[in-house]
């Protein structure tokens, strides 16, 4: 990335059409449409930052994963007018836990919040409990794909990467929580497979603000290495219809 | 697995080793899964989809037996059991459309067929048969290409559960069988097929396919027959040492 490679002025702009953000104005070719840009809206779930949710319930800040809801919704709402693709994940694992690592299980059973355990809002992570469903509030719409997803990645072990190229997305526009975990290997692993990703940085939120915060400054890091960082009123106003 | 939560299986170290062709496999129960491929009602019915296009379905119906009798022994020694199903999302937002305008019928992907929406995940048509439903506890796997590994969980699970080998029946033999089969080669899989309880709408294709597996020393995977598989699992929980290879 050079300078001559970001337009500077409104006549530069004007072969294309671009978000501002940081480190340059995205995407990086100016070719934002509707037919080649989704939204990922990642794990917002009852258990991560639902009221009575697990995340509730062990006595974390829920107000922390809560923060993005009101910017998503905005986003949503433009977005969905304007006839973008908009994909949701939910992070689970089968009843069976026929797909669950057994060091990832290990690992929540040290601190209490065993995978498939007995939880608040039912069994803990798992496929069908209520505190797996994403919140009502960013309820998926009818036809807006859902991606179960047992790991952090939504590409690992999905059919996310088959959806994308279906329908020919090139750019994609991140969201969700949280932002250290799994809306950061999202974002990396959809631009070591080409897409040009957008993370929106008040439409996520981590569990610990200094995360969140070096998550977001991570990305814009070497002239954006794994993309740029903007935020939900810049995007609807830059949003072509 | 030894993992906190991963009660060991009864018999999981027992060795077996297959006799199959070009040389023969050896593991640790536990290590070894049965995967089933595809023995859905549209493919394998009289009345499904294969056979309103015209295919004899015959040879498909004719396996049934044979992979009952895996999944018997599978289930008998409490070894890891999976199946497969090729399946679309209803909205086919999973369907590249070259894979939907191939195949001479007048019906296609997600048309109504015989027996609901063909190759569409939930219709009756694209369920596993009756004579090999999946008990409780094995892992059903909805896949949207003809391979089991793309755009699915299976490599997850099969990590999940330490297995490295993994016996194939199905259909149909050229086309998914084959196609999981090589990319669970790819994978570092050992792989066998058992010959009897895969087929094909296209009898040639079945050796065909087979012998391309297994040739250049085995380059895909190896082979044996039912009997032969289900005599070798057999054999490991009473007689672990003379199972064994001298």
């Amino acid at each position: 990335m050079t300078d001559t490679d970001v337009p500077e002025t409104e006549a530069d702009a004007a072969t294309g059409t671009y978000v501002p953000a940081d480190p340059y104005p995205w995407p990086y070719n100016g070719e934002l449409r509707p037919d080649n840009t989704a939204l990922i809206v990642i794990d917002m779930q009852t258990d991560f930052c639902g009221e009575g949710g697990y995340v509730d319930a062990m006595g974390y800040d829920l107000s922390l994963t809560r923060a993005p809801i009101e910017p998503i919704k905005a986003v949503l709402t433009a977005m969905r007018a304007a006839g973008y693709c908009i994909i949701h994940t939910r992070e689970g694992h089968r009843p069976d836990l026929a797909d669950l690592p057994a060091n990832k299980r290990w690992r929540s059973q040290r601190i209490g919040a065993g995978i498939g355990d007995p939880g608040p809002c039912g069994r803990i992570l798992v496929r069908g409990e209520p505190g797996w469903e994403i919140i009502d509030e960013l309820a998926p719409a009818p036809g807006e794909p859902v991606i179960d997803k047992p790991g952090k990645g939504s590409f690992y072990a999905t059919d996310l990467d088959l959806l994308l190229r279906r329908r020919g997305v090139d750019n994609l526009i991140v969201a969700g929580i949280t932002t250290d975990v799994c809306v950061h290997t999202t974002m990396r692993d959809a631009n070591d497979r080409g897409y040009e990703c957008l993370l929106l940085e008040d439409c996520c939120g981590a569990t610990d603000r200094g995360n969140h915060d070096a998550a977001i400054k991570m990305v814009k890091m070497q002239g954006g290495v794994f993309g740029a960082v903007s935020n939900a009123a810049d995007l609807v106003a830059a949003l072509p219809k | 697995m030894s993992a906190p939560g991963y009660p060991a299986r009864p018999g999981a170290a027992d060795m077996i080793t297959f006799p199959s062709r070009p040389f023969s496999l050896t593991a640790p129960a536990g290590n070894i899964a049965l995967v089933v491929i595809d023995m859905q009602r549209d493919f394998v019915e009289p009345g499904g989809f294969g056979a309103a296009l015209g295919n004899d379905v015959t040879p498909l119906q004719n396996i049934i037996p044979a992979i009952a009798g895996l999944l018997a022994a599978f289930r008998a020694h409490g070894m890891t059991i999976i199946h497969t199903k090729e399946a679309h999302r209803p909205d086919l937002s999973d369907c590249p459309p070259t894979k939907r305008r191939r195949g001479l019928a007048e019906v296609g992907i997600g048309d109504e067929g015989p027996m609901g929406r063909i190759l569409i995940s939930g219709e009756p048509g694209n369920d596993i048969v009756p004579a090999l439903y999946p008990a409780d506890g094995e892992t059903v796997i909805e896949k949207p290409g003809k391979g089991a590994f793309y755009a699915t969980e299976l490599g997850a699970v099969l990590d999940a559960a330490g297995i490295t080998h993994l016996v194939f029946a199905g259909v149909t033999t050229e086309v998914c069988v084959q196609t999981t089969m090589r990319e669970a080669a790819d994978r570092g899989f050992e792989t066998l097929i058992a010959e009897d309880a895969t087929d094909s709408y296209f009898p040639a294709f079945k050796q065909a396919a087979i012998d391309m597996m297994i040739a250049q020393g085995g380059i895909v995977g190896c082979a044996a027959s039912t009997d032969d598989i289900v005599t070798a699992l057999d054999a490991s929980g009473k007689t672990p040492r003379e199972a064994r290879p001298s």
